[in-house]
């Protein structure tokens, strides 16, 4: 059966072809399975390692670092700002010759060949990829950095054209204006991450997030194709401040001056608008270069105005006579005993150079009679003192946008001395920083409300789009009336008073000077050879458009009162500062001839009482006769003024300091008619 | 070994020429289907080129708006250190220029709001009477071109003039 079967087949031609036919077929379908099933095998099982094989030859990972928001001033002006910049790393893999690409380098780079040809070799050994050689070029650096290095016969995508090297792009953080609101702005480290001021309060809104992404190259190292992953993070914002830069630096270089003049150990200014609570300028001495913050002293980098708190003395009367105003307790027109020159509470004697008489309420704040102040806070009661104090924001933070805000010291009445409430209606007892001060008389000159201050104007997205402006709370802490009594007391203080220095050339102002003892934590007592001085103020006075305060630190000179060191340095600010703010002058010009001697002391008792005695008649009745008319018209007060001065040119200069004096003043108001002409003052002099 | 005896197939030849039109399609069909693979591939590949082509220039250009943007912020950053206050203050006194102060305002208020202001108006009546205590020639000058309003010229113009002419060609004039 089977020959014959095999006979059959063999037979069948067709059959046969067939047969062949079909063995090829399988044969394709094996090699084609066996294809298939390798495919699968490196598609699948093998997917990963191929993959990342294929991307390794033709793909960088790239971070890249967003550049850090941008800190501008309320006229968008940047007071700091980022900018790119390259930086030069080598590839010690794809260096063949070390010691020559050592030479070179360090020609190009004007460093020893060693300097570079150690890392190199030590990372070559060690088989990194990876060494810096340069930090921190700007564009024009580094194009004179290719240009040097280039070669020509060397075929590479990338710039230097120098076998493996290759630039980094970097980002470094620019102050333009050095010095300008150093403490304020602070400053960015070499990690990008802010230490101090702004850029440490802000840095969730300012730091530039790290983007991961990719770059495919082709043979040639041209990239092609490009992605990041994290397209959908928002890019840092910037901030824009409410200091103005010309502002600011004229408060400074005002300040400055200040300081060296009274000798002070430091200083600190600052300029608000008491109807928005927006800060002008900020400023501190000594201060220090962001742009070199590794060569500066580190305390130096702390912005005192905010973050220390002193005892403020005499400026603190302001919440005295406030929280007994307003309560009905006193009446400003009022007139206050003083006649024996001290107080005894509690056992301890406060002493009063300034005042052995019965005084009005104005003429007692013009010549700070602490007699007068402590008998008005007594009247006012420790309660009713706590809750003024409280609500005038002392003893919490202020809430501006600094880093290291002192909220100061305020007691609750539970834990107060005897003499305590005594000792804080002369500000003692009590520590404020100079922006709680500020932000006390800037609710006076805003007829009782207090705005909270800021420093923050708004904050804008990277397309300049408005994200959040900042909104500033306010309360009424006293009222109009209340307010308007304290301006024209503190009107009185600069008219009449410890403040005389403070007296501006075409505007009126008003404010309060403040001379208090250090606080000495090893003694654990007021070291009477170190003091505070301030002054605080505000112009024009009707209608106030900046809050003035000045605090010197532990001042040296001759002079140390805050109605010498400090007021000056107010007047130097508000007369540069309220024409630049377009405010119309509202007051006369400005007499000159103010000497220290006529000036109320504001500590030194013993000089204080000197000077009273050694006034002349004549002088008593003139201040009698100005401050009669003040009563009558505020508006009046400069002519007043003139009269006073021209009353004692009257009589022929005993000594030539008068005589002297007499001409400064006539000239003094010459000066608005003559103002181009300086030498003209000189050939009448 | 056995030969093997095939059936005379007569109609071989005619099989073959039955079967000859059929590849010539079949052929056709598998060129057409060639030539459109391989135009496949071809545009494939041209596009895959272009694309690379389109990429390296996108990136080219990518790179050029960074570099702008970058340039753009190193020249801001050089216009606000030219432009910082103390700068300007510098250059401003190089200019002449002077600090704007109360006084600058006078300039611009309008002549009705002057006279409003009696006060300046008195001093400057009384300069003269404070300066006078001096009695010397040049603060009478002073005083008489004082009241006239302006001050300083005049005086400077008779001082020149008695400088420049000899006492002869003043008294001719």
């Amino acid at each position: 059966m089977s020959k014959r079967a095999k006979k059959k087949t063999l037979k069948n031609p067709m059959q046969t072809a067939f047969t062949r036919f079909m063995l090829i077929v399988a044969l394709f379908v094996l090699w084609i399975g066996g294809i298939g099933v390798r495919l699968v095998h490196l598609q699948i099982n093998q997917h990963e390692i191929l993959r990342g094989k294929a991307l390794n030859q033709r793909r960088d990972t790239v971070k890249e670092k967003q550049l850090r928001g941008t800190i501008y001033d309320r006229s968008e002006r940047a007071l700091a700002m980022s900018v790119k910049v390259k930086s030069l790393y080598a590839d010690p893999a794809e260096i063949e010759d070390l010691e020559t690409t050592a030479k070179d380098l360090a020609k190009a780079l004007k460093v020893k060949t060693a300097e570079i040809l150690k890392p190199l070799k030590e990372a070559k050994d060690a088989g990194k990829r990876f060494v810096w050689l340069a930090r921190k070029f700007d564009e024009e650096a580094a194009r004179k950095l290719n240009e040097t290095l280039e070669n020509k016969d060397l075929k590479k995508a990338d710039l230097p054209r120098f076998a493996g090297l290759h630039w980094k792009e970097e980002q470094k953080r620019s102050y333009p204006y050095n010095t300008l609101a150093a403490q304020v702005i602070g400053f960015s480290n070499a990690d990008d991450i802010g230490n101090a001021g702004i850029e440490q309060s802000q840095e969730e809104i300012l730091r530039g997030a790290v983007i991961k992404g990719w770059q495919d190259r082709d043979r040639l190292g041209r990239v092609y194709d490009e992605s990041s992953e994290d397209e959908e993070r928002e890019p840092p914002k910037n901030v824009v401040l409410t200091i103005s830069n010309s502002i600011q630096y004229k408060v400074e270089q005002a300040l400055e001056k200040g300081v060296k003049e009274a000798n002070a150990k430091s200083g600190m200014a600052i300029v608000m608008i008491p109807q928005t609570g927006e800060i002008l300028a900020m400023a501190n001495y000594p201060t220090f270069d962001p742009n070199k913050f590794n060569e500066a002293a580190p305390e130096n980098f702390v912005n005192r105005t905010v973050h220390d708190s002193y005892s403020p003395g005499s400026v603190f009367k302001l919440v005295t006579y406030g929280s007994a105003i307003n309560e009905g307790i006193i009446n400003p027109n009022g007139e206050v005993d003083c006649t024996k020159g001290f107080i005894e509470v509690a056992g301890h004697r406060f002493n009063d150079p300034h005042a052995t008489k019965w005084m009005g309420y104005d003429e007692a704040l013009a010549v700070s009679s602490n007699v007068a102040a402590i008998k008005t806070g007594l009247l006012s009661g420790k309660e009713n003192f706590y809750n003024y104090a409280q609500r005038f924001g002392f003893g919490q933070l202020t809430g501006i946008e600094l880093p290291a805000e002192a909220g100061g010291i305020l007691r609750s009445p539970k834990g107060w001395n005897g003499d305590s409430l005594a000792s804080m209606s002369i500000g003692y007892e009590i520590s404020v920083s100079a922006l709680q001060m500020a932000s006390a008389y800037a609710t006076i000159a805003n007829d009782g409300i207090r705005v909270q201050p800021h420093i923050i104007k708004e904050i804008r997205s990277a397309d300049g789009k408005v994200f959040s402006t900042t909104e500033a709370q306010k309360t009424q802490v006293v009222t109009a009336d209340t307010a308007r009594s304290l301006k024209k007391m503190l009107r009185q203080v600069v008219l009449t008073g410890t403040g005389k220095r403070a007296q501006l050339n075409g505007y009126t102002s008003a404010g309060k000077t403040g001379t208090a003892w250090k606080y000495n934590a090893k003694l654990k007592k007021v070291d009477s050879g170190k003091y505070v001085s301030s002054f605080i103020g505000m112009a024009p006075m009707d209608n106030p458009s900046v809050v003035i305060a000045v605090v010197m630190d532990e001042p040296q000179g001759g002079a140390r009162d805050g109605g010498q060191v400090s007021a000056p340095v107010f007047r130097d600010i508000a007369e540069q500062v309220l024409p630049e703010l377009n405010v119309v002058p509202d007051g006369n010009t400005r007499l000159d001839s103010l000497t220290a001697e006529e000036i109320p002391s504001d500590v030194e008792p013993a000089a204080a009482v000197k000077d009273v005695k050694l006034k002349s008649e004549s002088d008593s009745e003139k201040t009698a006769k100005v401050e009669k008319s003040d009563k009558k018209s505020a508006d009046t007060e400069k002519p007043k003024d003139l009269k006073e001065t021209k009353k004692e040119d009257k009589p022929p200069a005993k000594n030539n300091k008068n005589g002297a004096k007499q001409k400064t003043a006539v000239l003094n108001i010459e000066i608005p008619k003559n103002k181009s002409s300086g030498n003209d003052r000189e050939e009448k002099t | 070994m056995k030969k093997r005896s095939l059936p005379k197939n007569s109609n071989r030849e005619k099989i073959r020429r039955e079967k000859d039109p059929i590849p010539w399609r079949y052929c056709l069909l598998t060129l057409v289907c060639g030539v459109f693979l391989v135009g496949g591939f071809f545009l494939a590949a041209r596009s895959h080129f272009s694309s690379i082509d389109f990429g390296i220039k996108n990136s080219g250009l990518k790179k050029q708006i960074e570099d702008l943007q970058t340039e753009k912020r190193r020249l801001t950053l050089l216009k606000e250190i030219a432009l910082s206050p103390a700068e300007i203050q510098k250059a401003a006194k190089k200019l002449g220029l002077t600090e704007m102060t109360a006084g600058s305002f006078e300039t611009v208020r309008p002549s009705a709001e002057k006279n409003e202001k009696p006060q300046t108006v008195k001093n400057s009546e009384e300069k003269p009477k404070a300066v006078r205590t001096e009695k010397t020639s040049e603060t009478k000058n002073i005083e008489k071109v004082g009241k006239d309003g302006v001050l300083k010229d005049k005086t400077q113009t008779v001082k020149k003039e008695v400088r420049e002419k000899s006492p002869t060609q003043i008294a001719k004039k």
